[in-house]
């Protein structure tokens, strides 16, 4: 009889025991699964896009990934964050990779945005595919530099985006502005006319800094010139000089005559940048995209607005741009279908029916019966050469501290010679670092 | 068969049998919470940029750093000034509510629901709501003050260091304020009507019953709201960084977005990380006397 308890306490603790091993099962697994870093893809999975797509654009992209899985059988899914920007997309697109969800593609923004994916060995090179592919000629060579770390083809360039002033004409002829400004004077007195006629002239927000900064950009472009500007951005030159203290004097002076969105530091990029379409500023700095992004949701006829080459005063006449492009992940199980699913994106009819109005495709310029805007800027930009943008030029953390000068000026916080002496101590000790 | 043997078993099964009960609460418990804090604490002594597998030790260089850089400076005072206002304000406000709404009438629920309401939105619903409201053209607090004749108080609200870092506060207050405010209802119910009725009866008016009576018993409210509040102001990230982005320049940094910023953004991990443990420390700090309360009530 002493014999009987022992299966009735034994079933209970086996039962628990496997109890306690089920629910622990799942926390090791996922402990394990964190431990062991960065997943790869396989073929099974199909392959992953992340982009920062509007909903609009996704959807035209999803089209696009369908044809492309119609042709190769391959699955593909498209994963968004729209609207997070260059401020903050690419931490989202490091979470995901950290936590071992890293998509097999990936769209960013060159320079020193993606950097520090390569750096850090996250993406793979991509020399063979161009090969393959014949990329070299039948993308922008701008595009393809831009794409280009080390001396390695790191990404495929998707847009060579180029800024300029995008205007409401209807505006500028009511105001008493009959032709776009062609020397920086004139950029100047058409901003004292329409701010006569009652409307700011030029729409910025400068919340995240990098919208008020096309302003500064473009200022130091006037004052120091094509050549001294881009030895600036490389930190090849002193920042401490008269060039650049006149463009912290530039900035200043468009904000205390009332050329720039009022209180623009703490107005949103997306606010200030539609600004103009709504009729509320003349112009803003900005690219193609907003004639598909702003202009045409708005409804209103194309003929009310324009686009013009903001006047530098020199006779090589430059203006801002940056290289948007895609890269391959090296957890991505299957690199040669991806960069294949690339190719199909690249294509001048994929392009085409993307709406891409900057396309890094050489054959894709966009249609001027359905774009005439981003036609015409397409022309206009032919004629002018880019310099970086300056939140491409500058690490993040380097660039957040020069948003720091330019909102320190515009609050009267520093002195346009004191900025030019911090820009150039922050400059130093960021070549220090390197 | 002697009974130490016979008992042995027994005893185990005993020591056993909990153990296997709190086993998978354990297991979440030490691989969410202890492992990843202990490897932050690791992180936190090295260089890792937060992408690459190379990293070394570098002792407390990284928090010896935080003495250097003026942003943690901007960072701790920003803190420090949340935690007073978004603490004090919201109490008070939402004892003052409270009172208000205790009282038995038709519209009270309404309006409990109304103050309550913010409370549940979330804080980028907030966020966008508030910049809206500041928006320094089209905003509805410079149209107000435009309006009504104080356009000389207008303000570029968020575009400013003298006035971005209160302006989010404001938007906390809004938020906050209906949390304490369901609590001390709560603890009014608990208030027995008898002790004012006697109070009444010698004479007693209404202030001096709220001083006497009212306050004195939501004593356990205070201290409940008082370190949730605490705890919470520390953790401050979402309002700042969806309304401000920590700007104008640094002026509305705290330290969580300053943490944020150098992990994901910087690619500081290392740096970011001894940030995130400074905050913690600060955090349980604050909690402990709330938790040895807990525990000797218990």
């Amino acid at each position: 009889m002493t014999s009987s308890p022992r299966p009735r306490s034994t079933r209970p603790q086996a039962r628990r025991g496997f109890l306690a091993g089920a629910l622990s099962l799942p926390a090791v697994a996922s402990l394990a699964s964190c431990a062991s870093g960065i997943a790869t893809s396989s073929a099974a999975e199909g392959l992953t896009l992340l982009t920062y797509d509007d909903i609009d654009a996704a959807n035209l992209l999803r089209e696009q990934l369908t044809a492309f899985e119609d042709k190769t059988g391959l699955s593909t899914t498209l994963d968004t964050v729209p609207g997070s920007g260059a401020a903050q997309f690419p931490d989202k697109l490091r979470t995901r990779i950290l936590g071992g969800n890293a998509p097999d593609i990936w769209r960013i923004w060159g320079g020193q945005i993606a950097q520090p994916f390569v750096d850090a060995d996250l993406t793979i090179d991509l020399e063979k595919y161009y090969d393959s592919y014949a990329w070299d000629a039948v993308l922008s060579g701008s595009g393809v530099e831009g794409m280009t770390f080390h001396g390695e083809k790191h990404g495929a360039p998707l847009n060579v985006a180029s800024l300029g002033a995008w205007c409401n004409a209807r505006i500028f002829e009511e105001a008493g502005v009959s032709a776009p400004p062609v020397t920086y004077d004139e950029l100047e007195s058409a901003n004292d006319t329409i701010l006569e006629y009652g409307v700011t002239p030029a729409g910025f927000g400068g919340k995240y800094g990098w919208h008020i900064m096309r302003l500064f950009e473009f200022l130091l472009e006037v004052t120091a010139g094509p050549e001294l500007h881009d030895a600036l951005l490389l930190g090849e030159a002193n920042w401490d000089q008269q060039a650049v203290v006149e463009a912290f004097d530039l900035f200043l002076t468009w904000d205390s005559r009332g050329w720039i969105t009022e209180g623009a530091l703490g107005v949103a990029p997306a606010d200030a940048e539609q600004s103009f379409v709504q009729g509320t500023s003349a112009y803003t700095i900005s690219g193609p995209w907003i004639e598909t992004q702003y202009i045409a949701p708005s409804g209103q006829p194309r003929e009310e607005f324009s686009t013009f080459l903001l006047p530098t005063g020199h006779d090589d006449v430059r203006h801002s741009g940056f290289i948007e492009g895609l890269m391959i992940s090296t957890t991505c199980g299957n690199p040669d279908d991806a960069a294949a699913l690339i190719d199909h994106i690249l294509r001048p009819e994929t392009q085409a029916a993307l709406q891409n109005t900057q396309s890094a495709t050489l054959e894709a310029a966009p249609d001027p019966e359905e774009f005439p805007l981003s036609a015409q800027w397409a022309q206009i930009r032919e004629e002018s050469a880019i310099y970086t943008i300056q939140d491409q030029a500058f690490p993040k953390a380097v660039a957040d501290s020069y948003f720091a000068l330019q909102s320190d000026v515009l609050q009267g916080n520093s002195a346009p010679s004191q900025a030019a002496r911090d820009m150039q101590q922050i400059v130093a000790d960021w070549r220090d670092s390197q | 068969m002697s009974t130490e043997t016979l008992d042995r078993p027994r005893s185990n099964r005993r020591t056993l049998t909990p153990l296997l009960f709190a086993a998978p609460a354990l297991v979440i418990y030490l691989g969410f919470l202890v492992w990843p804090a202990l490897q932050a604490l690791w992180i936190s002594l090295t260089d890792w940029d937060g992408l690459s597998d190379d990293n070394s030790f570098v002792g407390l260089d990284n928090y010896l750093a935080m003495l250097d850089d003026n942003v943690v400076g901007i960072a701790a005072v920003n803190n420090i000034l949340w935690s007073v206002v978004t603490i004090v304000l919201p109490m008070a406000l939402g004892l003052l509510l409270a009172v208000v709404l205790n009282r038995k009438s038709r519209t009270s629920p309404v309006l409990r629901t109304i103050f309550y309401a913010p409370a549940v939105l979330p804080l980028v619903a907030v966020a966008s709501i508030w910049a809206w409201l500041y928006d320094p053209t089209d905003g509805a607090i410079n149209t107000v003050l435009g309006a009504v004749g104080l356009d000389f108080l207008e303000q570029s609200w968020l575009g400013q260091d003298s006035t971005a870092i209160w302006a989010v506060m404001i938007a906390a207050v809004w938020v906050r304020t209906g949390f304490p405010m369901l609590l001390y209802l709560a603890a009014l119910q608990s208030i027995p009507d008898e002790q004012y009725e006697a109070a009444s009866m010698d004479g007693a008016n209404r202030w001096q019953q709220f001083t006497r009576i009212t306050f004195p018993s939501l004593k356990d409210t205070h201290y409940i709201v008082l370190a949730l509040s605490l705890i919470e102001s520390f953790k401050v990230f979402d309002l700042v960084y969806a309304m401000t982005y920590g700007g104008p320049g640094y002026s509305t940094q705290v330290m969580g977005t300053w943490m944020y910023a150098n992990v994901f953004q910087y690619f500081n991990a290392g740096y970011g990380t001894a940030i995130a443990v400074v905050i913690t420390i600060v955090a349980i700090a604050a909690g402990v006397p709330y938790v040895r309360s807990q525990v000797r009530n218990s």
